[in-house]
């Protein structure tokens, strides 16, 4: 190898340098906005974070796994998993294998930036070496597979439905001509290097395309330096475009999630609406799109404007009266967060935009007279505001716990105070707090050791919002499945069929998938939804959404319906009052809660 | 040869249509999918404001039918037009031919247990305005005890309710309430009734005497609050909780039994008998007249026509004035064609 | 002549002198608002009603009459029961966050 251009620089490098120390200039200074917005505290824990063994090395892995090989990708469709794995990783090979070819045969240009891009044009081949020829090999193929990467990609614009995504995003502007110029980059290299492979030496992609190119236009034509040049300048240009518009367009994932990852690592969580790490989460969204089929909203086109990808692209634009539409509907279910490739959490995002707004009138409850439960008991049940609109579950949970001859009191059997979870996701966190307070001085009043919960929205509150030492929170689903399983609650097993509902709140909000499955496998016999566990629809009932209307939940609930009934159950059995006052509105099978699943076979 | 019309349902419109229908000289076929004729009206016991035994009415109308051939537990499974009528496959077998067909399929009872805040099957003296019905014609129910000391009727159960699919008034649930009131005061007088309305609908011929006895003859209270939960207390008692919107203070009482009136929705089997007949659905479930003030019983297709609860919330005396126009119409049109 | 009787103000509500600045505002964010019946079951059901005399009914009411609403929304826990119960379908949950967001205090 011996260099062809003494001086080491042409003219045709200065676009990617531009675009290059723009976009380093870009995210060097962007990454110390976003650590400086931080809280001095998480702050503090992110470095720590950095330098211990453990999180550094989760961290190394987790970028490799997700910003490369985008595992999770791969999960949920092999096409996409391959389209986007290709591009990502053989892009990250051929970065850091031109890094490797200028270290082994020129290392005296390492300190030029652009030198390991454009190493097939500054460098001639004089001699054929093993080194030389595996380097080779191994560049040509990863430029194949980025390009068969490219090729997926532009089909899958196309034919979104042949990787398994049925709605995707509209692009923006700049997007598009982010889109463009990558897809550009990498034909536009191969065909580069193609036209200078003669000199410069190539593998089994570059080198027979250079001699189709030579049949064709002659080999004299390819060397002159007026035609070969051009292609250099032509790849060069889209790189520096690329590279400029990327800090304005989803491109910006890529070095976005790299910081995302360890301080997600590293524990820190949204704290702000609009700073901090929020605003990685925001850019981190790589505008794939994948929210959009899982949004439960998404069963009405006029809804997908309103998934989480599109909010981040408000967020992103500042566009005020649309974040505060976004952040109104949503249900809050948690779904799009589940499928979410970089674990952007749509949910929080949007309970911290409503925590932002000015209200006129701040209610106190200082008025609230509620006096401590009487009896005594250890076994403290709170039956929630929707429980008086459901009695079946009242009645079915005083029935199994009579059964049981339990001790217990029902602290809000004549009214009581709201968990708060609902103020709270309505973004009021100081009516939020003070209702949390009263509460936990009726509860620690009580003298109970255990708070029987059967609604997951108050369980989810209980459990993460509410400070209660020495005082076991349980959903009745957890609880009476102990029981079951030490033999307690002996159930007898009936020939229906029930499928079960996984609520938002319990399975994607407290992780609780095997308890409910355990109750009713014993009472009766389950069939399985065709989406469950994480991937369950949310039955549209929720009171995350501050503005939608009854009849646009309608369709929501239908889809979800549809989804449960897909194995023919006999009934449905959910864990959620809510869940349960809102499929029983439109079902044509008995919808049942657990608690009256389990007294029914005891 | 007498020409035919074929009368879906045998509640109080088909009877009365066929009994017309006679009187003008065709051969009227009543096709009743129960095992018994005059629909909902046989069960009940007393019609207002008059009080009259429902059981005469039921009598009578069956009698001036009788001479109409009479299909009891048979359903309709096709209707074909043909060029000069239609012809109706029953799930028997038979095939029917006819001139015109005369839709009388009636109406549905809300199914009280889809408000399950009221606790009607959780609760164990929650009732409906049916179960009441049968009660006083004599059946047997455990859930009304010997001497309730506090009586509840709450109106509008799945009526004038988005949440309930149905946001149309049922019409004549109102009247009876205040009628099954009277008659369970009359039952028990020692017992304090309370109505939980949300309006009162009393538009007919002395409805509006009725309300006043109610109140002056009877003492019965009428608390303007629509109920929104009912839950149990220790004893089994009822408690009931609404606003008492005119004093503008939440209001709740112990009460021993307590009767939802559940209203009129469309039948269930509404879809099926429209795409049979080929007529539309209204948005509000019925099946949709051609018009809502001339032509009630006019279906807008040739040969096909409507009388009583299909097309709408409908009276007693409502329903047999439009069996009588329909089996006119009806009449009408086949000499017309003739 | 003047009897005096300017000195104690009528309580009879004057519809022609109501002022419904923030009903109209209401009646664009939350359009559902026109579709109260009175019916009172939000106010039946409402957890807070025992406390502070909450009650949509009577929210949406004084907003028609032009009357004070700040004291008795100072006990709404957001719950929802009342939009769960209300045969009109409004969504009552979001005309109480309109009228805290866009209540001004009257001089």
């Amino acid at each position: 190898m011996r260099e062809r251009i003494p001086s080491g620089f042409d003219p045709f490098v200065l676009p990617f340098l531009i675009g290059m120390g723009f976009v380093l200039l870009y995210c060097l200074l962007a990454a110390l906005r976003v650590l400086w917005q931080c809280p001095r505290e998480d702050r503090r824990r992110f470095f720590i974070s950095l330098i211990t063994p453990t999180t550094a090395l989760k961290n190394i892995w987790d970028i490799f796994a997700n910003c490369l090989i985008h595992v999770k990708l791969w999960r949920r469709n092999r096409m996409l998993g391959f389209m986007h794995s290709s591009i990502a990783f053989g892009w990250f090979m051929i970065i850091l294998l031109g890094h490797l070819e200028v270290l082994f045969f020129v290392p005296h240009r390492l300190n030029l930036f652009y030198y390991p891009i454009f190493f097939n044009y500054f460098v001639a081949e004089t001699d054929t070496t093993l080194r030389g020829s595996f380097l080779f090999f191994l560049m040509d193929f990863f430029l194949l597979m980025i390009l068969i990467g490219i090729v997926l990609a532009v089909i899958k614009r196309v034919r979104s439905r042949l990787f398994g995504m049925r709605r995707t995003t509209r692009l923006s502007f700049l997007d598009t001509v982010g889109l463009y110029s990558l897809w550009l980059i990498f034909p536009l290299r191969l065909l580069a290097e193609s036209f200078t492979a003669s000199i410069s030496g190539g593998s089994f992609l570059v080198k027979p395309l250079n001699w189709l190119l030579e049949a064709v236009l002659g080999t004299q034509f390819l060397l002159n330096p007026a035609n070969n040049l051009p292609t250099w300048w032509a790849y060069s240009i889209v790189l520096g475009v690329f590279m400029v518009v990327l800090p304005f367009t989803r491109y910006m994932h890529i070095p976005t999630e790299m910081m995302l990852i360890p301080m997600r690592n590293a524990g820190l969580r949204i704290r702000h609406a609009r700073r901090g790490y929020a605003l990685l989460e925001i850019y981190s969204c790589p505008g794939c799109g994948v929210c959009i089929d899982a949004c439960p909203m998404s069963v009405k086109k006029a809804n997908i404007k309103d998934c989480t990808v599109y909010l981040n692209r408000q967020l992103r634009r500042g566009n005020e009266k649309r974040i505060e539409e976004i952040s109104d509907k949503c249900l809050l279910c948690g779904k799009c967060t589940e499928v979410c490739q970089v674990g952007v959490e749509g949910p929080a995002l949007r309970i911290f935009q409503r925590a932002r707004r000015q209200y006129a009138i701040n209610p106190d409850y200082g008025t609230v007279q509620v006096s401590a439960p009487a009896s005594g008991a250890k076994l403290l049940y709170f039956g929630g505001c929707m429980t008086a609109l459901t009695p079946s579950i009242g009645r079915s949970m005083e029935s199994v716990l009579g059964k049981l001859g339990i001790d217990y009191t029902w602290m809000d059997r004549d009214g009581g105070i709201c968990c708060g979870r609902p103020m709270l996701q309505a973004g009021r966190f100081a009516q939020a707090a003070d209702m949390v307070r009263r509460n936990t001085e009726l509860i620690k009043a009580s003298g109970a050791d255990t708070l029987l919960l059967s609604c997951p929205i108050c369980y989810k509150m209980f459990r993460d919002h509410y400070k209660l030492p020495g005082i076991r929170v349980v959903h009745h689903t957890q609880y009476f499945e102990e029981l079951r399983r030490s033999g307690v609650l002996k159930l007898s097993k009936s020939d229906l069929c029930y499928a079960y509902h996984d609520p938002c709140e319990l399975g994607r909000g407290c992780g609780e998938y095997e308890a409910p499955r355990g109750l009713v496998g014993a009472a009766a016999f389950i069939v399985e939804a065709e989406k469950n566990r994480g991937e369950s629809i949310c039955c549209g009932g929720s009171l995350g959404s501050l503005s939608l209307s009854f009849q646009q939940r309608e369709a929501m609930t239908r889809k979800a319906l549809d989804n449960l009934t897909v194995g023919g159950p006999d009934a449905i059995a959910t864990a959620c009052p809510l869940c349960l006052a809102t499929f029983s509105r439109y079902s044509s099978i008995p919808v049942r809660d657990i608690a009256e699943v389990v007294d029914l076979s005891l | 040869m007498k020409e035919s019309v074929i009368i879906i349902g045998g509640g109080v419109a088909g009877l009365e249509a066929a009994s017309q229908l006679l009187a003008l000289g065709l051969s009227p076929v009543i096709i009743e999918r129960s095992d018994h004729l005059g629909g909902h009206v046989a069960e009940w016991y007393r019609l207002f404001p008059d009080l009259s035994p429902a059981q005469d009415l039921i009598a009578r109308l069956v009698d001036s039918a009788s001479g109409a051939r009479i299909y009891l537990e048979t359903e309709i499974s096709r209707i074909n037009a043909l060029k000069d009528g239609y012809s109706a496959t029953l799930n028997n077998g038979d095939v029917l031919f006819c001139k015109a067909v005369l839709v009388c399929t009636g109406f549905h009872l809300f199914e009280a247990a889809k408000k399950e805040e009221y606790g009607y099957g959780i609760y164990d003296r929650v009732i409906t305005n049916r179960d009441l019905e049968h009660w006083f014609g004599g059946a047997e129910d455990e859930r009304i005890t010997d001497n309730p000391k506090a009586i509840g009727f709450v109106h509008c159960v799945g009526s004038r309710d988005v949440k309930a699919g149905n946001t149309q008034c049922s019409k004549v649930c109102c009247m009876t309430a205040i009628k099954q009131a009277i008659e369970l005061k009359e039952k028990f007088p020692e017992s304090e009734i309370y109505c939980f309305y949300m309006d009162l609908r009393l538009f007919g011929k002395k409805y509006e005497d009725f309300y006043i006895s109610a109140q002056k003859d009877y003492g019965i209270h009428f608390i303007r609050g629509r109920v929104s939960e009912v839950s149990e207390d220790i004893e089994g008692r009822l408690l009931v909780k609404a606003e008492d919107t005119l004093s503008g203070k939440p209001l709740k009482v112990r009460l021993d039994l307590l009767v939802l009136m559940a209203g009129m929705v469309c039948h269930p089997q509404t879809a099926r008998i429209a795409s049979m007949v080929r007529a539309e659905v209204d948005d509000d479930g019925f099946l949709r007249s051609r018009d809502n003030i001339y032509s009630i019983v006019e279906s807008g297709r040739k040969g096909i026509f409507f009388a009583g609860a299909c097309t709408g919330t409908k009276t007693v005396p409502e329903t047999v004035a439009e069996a009588r126009a329909a089996a006119l119409s009806a009449y009408r049109y086949i000499k017309g064609n003739a | 002549m003047d009897f005096g009787f300017s000195l104690s103000p009528s309580s009879a509500i004057d519809l022609d002198k109501v002022d419904l600045s923030l009903y109209r505002r209401l009646e664009q964010t939350a359009p559902d608002i026109r579709n109260c019946i009175a019916c009172g079951s939000c106010s039946a059901t409402c957890m807070a009603a025992s406390y502070s005399g909450m009650s949509v009914r009577k929210l949406i009411l004084n907003l028609q009459r032009g009357a004070d609403v700040e004291k008795m929304l100072s006990c709404c826990m957001l719950c929802g029961k009342c939009t769960m119960v209300c045969p009109r379908g409004i969504n009552t949950r979001k005309l109480i966050l309109d009228v805290c967001r866009y209540y001004s205090k009257k001089v």
